[in-house]
């Protein structure tokens, strides 16, 4: 004869409290100068963007200015240079600058590029590569 | 990438064109082909995209707009359904509770067992952590943390080691496409209280409590939503120290110098973990036969740029020995500043590496220095990449067979009492 036993045993999710309003200290983002690493990967450590439309498009690139941003992840910079010299071959009316973002890859520390974009630029390309 | 993004609120209404990948170190030539070829989430032309999303309307899609409110999770029943060993097993398996190892099951006996090994309320609060599902702030409590404890193989003298950890806030397992790889360090006088490896073979997997207590972080970081693949985790290859995170206790008996913990501010009769994190690992093949161990050590380190000047080196006693009693280093802090001094790479090798450029970069672009200076520098200039000995890391482990030692770029992700947690000698 056999015997099933079966066990009674607790959930490792079960009794756990919820709640919101943000992370605990010291989580989120990688490590880097003056900082531990730990959490949730950058991007999900911020409320879901609220918007109901983009900014206006434009009708054409020919004769505008268009930024092409690389934020700091390895190959973007490389990948807009080479967006410049497409663009510049094949719709050489169109004037581009190719900038990396202000401060970590995953954190902007001042808002220079952006006032500078909104002053000078018409578009902006903002590449993430890996 | 299109699902990691299509997950995230924040860049799911976006409009996103895409490469192949990698990217990262294809040439111009290459890149140019991206350029032309085809976005392979659509298949229509990445250049035509590009300039479609510049010229043409974009409209948030409904469904997009706002990004959905996160979803609550509705609360767990305390209890699984009543069922067979095996099957249980496999239930831990298929929802994702597990390293893929047998666990022991938690039992109300076993669990009760385990809180009997803390001063601590069953529901007190232990720490804070981040669901990636619903993306609230989850509040553990020591008996949630107890049960995973069963769950690694815990005994209840353990469990204040494994609450210290969690308390830290780290998880053993991180949210990056790299492979980070962790580990733990005990020290003061619940070592040997419940019987760490400290000596021969303390990085094998001989010692039942620097097995479990490693396991039982990264058990945390799994139930806890650390290690779902393309949801929380995209490390393309993994880490096989998050088994166990290189759980050791520091060989203080031997060593001739003072604990790590002590270093850090504890007094040496407290009972301290700490916790590192990195990516290179390396364990020398040979002694210091030909030249000095902080000569093989600058030929180890001069190949691995270091973020924020990180080092943790764990060195036998023997090494430590020869160090203090030959070489004149009478502290720890003597040889890491000696390393910090001597260990030197050209800067166009620092710069070209590929996690420095990403995240060390924008402090040269800033001013901070030393960063700042070298970022002026030709290629071929010699800087001093550990330059801050206080993140040079000492630990002494080993048995004393062979002065070798282990050389990581892992960084010092700090420390927690132990003897908060433990059972008051009174109330024993």
């Amino acid at each position: 004869m056999t015997i099933e036993v079966r066990f009674s045993v607790m959930s490792p999710e079960a009794g756990v409290h919820k709640g919101t309003g943000g992370f605990p200290p010291g989580m989120g983002g990688p490590p880097g100068p003056g900082r531990r690493p730990g959490g949730p990967p950058p991007g999900m450590s911020g409320p879901p963007l609220a918007f109901s439309s983009f900014a206006k498009r434009l009708d054409t690139l020919e004769n505008k200015t268009v930024y092409l941003v690389d934020i700091g992840f390895g190959g973007g910079y490389n990948f807009m240079l080479q967006l410049q010299k497409w663009l510049a071959k094949n719709m050489p009316s169109v004037t581009t600058f190719v900038k990396r973002k202000p401060g970590m890859v995953f954190s902007d520390d001042n808002n220079d590029l952006w006032e500078e974009v909104k002053a000078k630029g018409d578009a902006v390309v903002l590449g993430v590569a890996g | 990438m299109e699902g990691v993004a299509k997950d995230n609120p924040r860049a799911a209404s976006l409009p996103l064109v895409y490469t192949p990948l990698p990217v990262i170190g294809m040439s111009p030539e290459v890149l140019d082909k991206f350029i032309a070829g085809n976005d392979p989430q659509t298949g229509k032309p990445v250049i035509d995209e590009i300039i479609e999303v510049l010229t043409k309307p974009v409209k948030v899609k409904k469904t997009d707009s706002p990004p959905p409110p996160p979803v609550k999770a509705t609360t767990p029943e305390l209890f699984l359904k009543k069922d067979t060993e095996d099957n249980l097993q496999q239930l831990f398996y298929d929802k994702g509770w597990t390293d893929g190892l047998p666990i022991i099951l938690p039992t109300e006996e076993r669990v009760k067992k385990m809180l009997a090994g803390t001063n601590a309320a069953p529901d007190d609060v232990a720490v804070e952590s981040f669901d990636f599902s619903t993306r609230e702030v989850i509040k553990y409590t020591v008996r949630n943390i107890a049960v995973i404890a069963v769950m690694a193989g815990a005994k209840p003298e353990y469990f204040p080691v494994i609450l210290a950890i969690a308390s830290t806030r780290q998880p053993a397992i991180m949210g990056s496409t790299t492979a980070f790889g962790t580990m733990v360090i005990v020290n003061g006088p619940i070592r040997q209280e419940i019987g760490m490896n400290s000596g021969i073979g303390a990085f094998a997997p001989l010692n039942q409590a620097n097995s479990v207590i490693g396991r039982a972080w990264t058990l945390m970081s799994i139930c806890w939503g650390y290690a779902k693949p393309d949801k929380s985790y995209w490390s393309s290859q993994g880490n096989n120290h998050n088994y166990n995170n290189n759980c050791v206790a520091e060989n203080e008996e031997r060593s001739v110098w003072e604990p790590f913990h002590v270093t850090k501010g504890y007094k040496a009769e407290e009972s301290v973990v700490s916790l590192f994190r990195g990516w290179a690992f390396l364990s020398t093949s040979g002694a210091a036969a030909h030249r000095s161990v902080g000569e093989e050590l600058n030929i180890q380190l001069a190949v691995m740029p270091p973020l924020n000047s990180a080092a943790t080196i764990v060195m036998d006693p023997l090494v430590a020995r020869e160090l203090k009693d030959n070489e004149g280093f009478n502290t720890k802090q003597d040889f890491a500043r000696w390393m910090s001094r001597n260990i030197k790479m050209p800067a166009g090798q620092y710069w070209k590496t590929d996690y420095i450029d990403m995240l060390v970069a924008s402090e040269a672009y800033k001013g901070v220095e030393p960063y700042a200076s070298w970022k002026k520098l030709p290629d071929d200039a010699l800087i001093t990449p550990y330059h801050n000995p206080d993140n040079i890391n000492i630990i002494v482990v080993g048995g004393e067979k062979s002065p070798l030692w282990k050389t990581s770029t892992y960084g010092y992700m700090g420390s927690a009492s132990i003897d908060k947690w433990r059972v008051k000698k009174s109330n024993k």
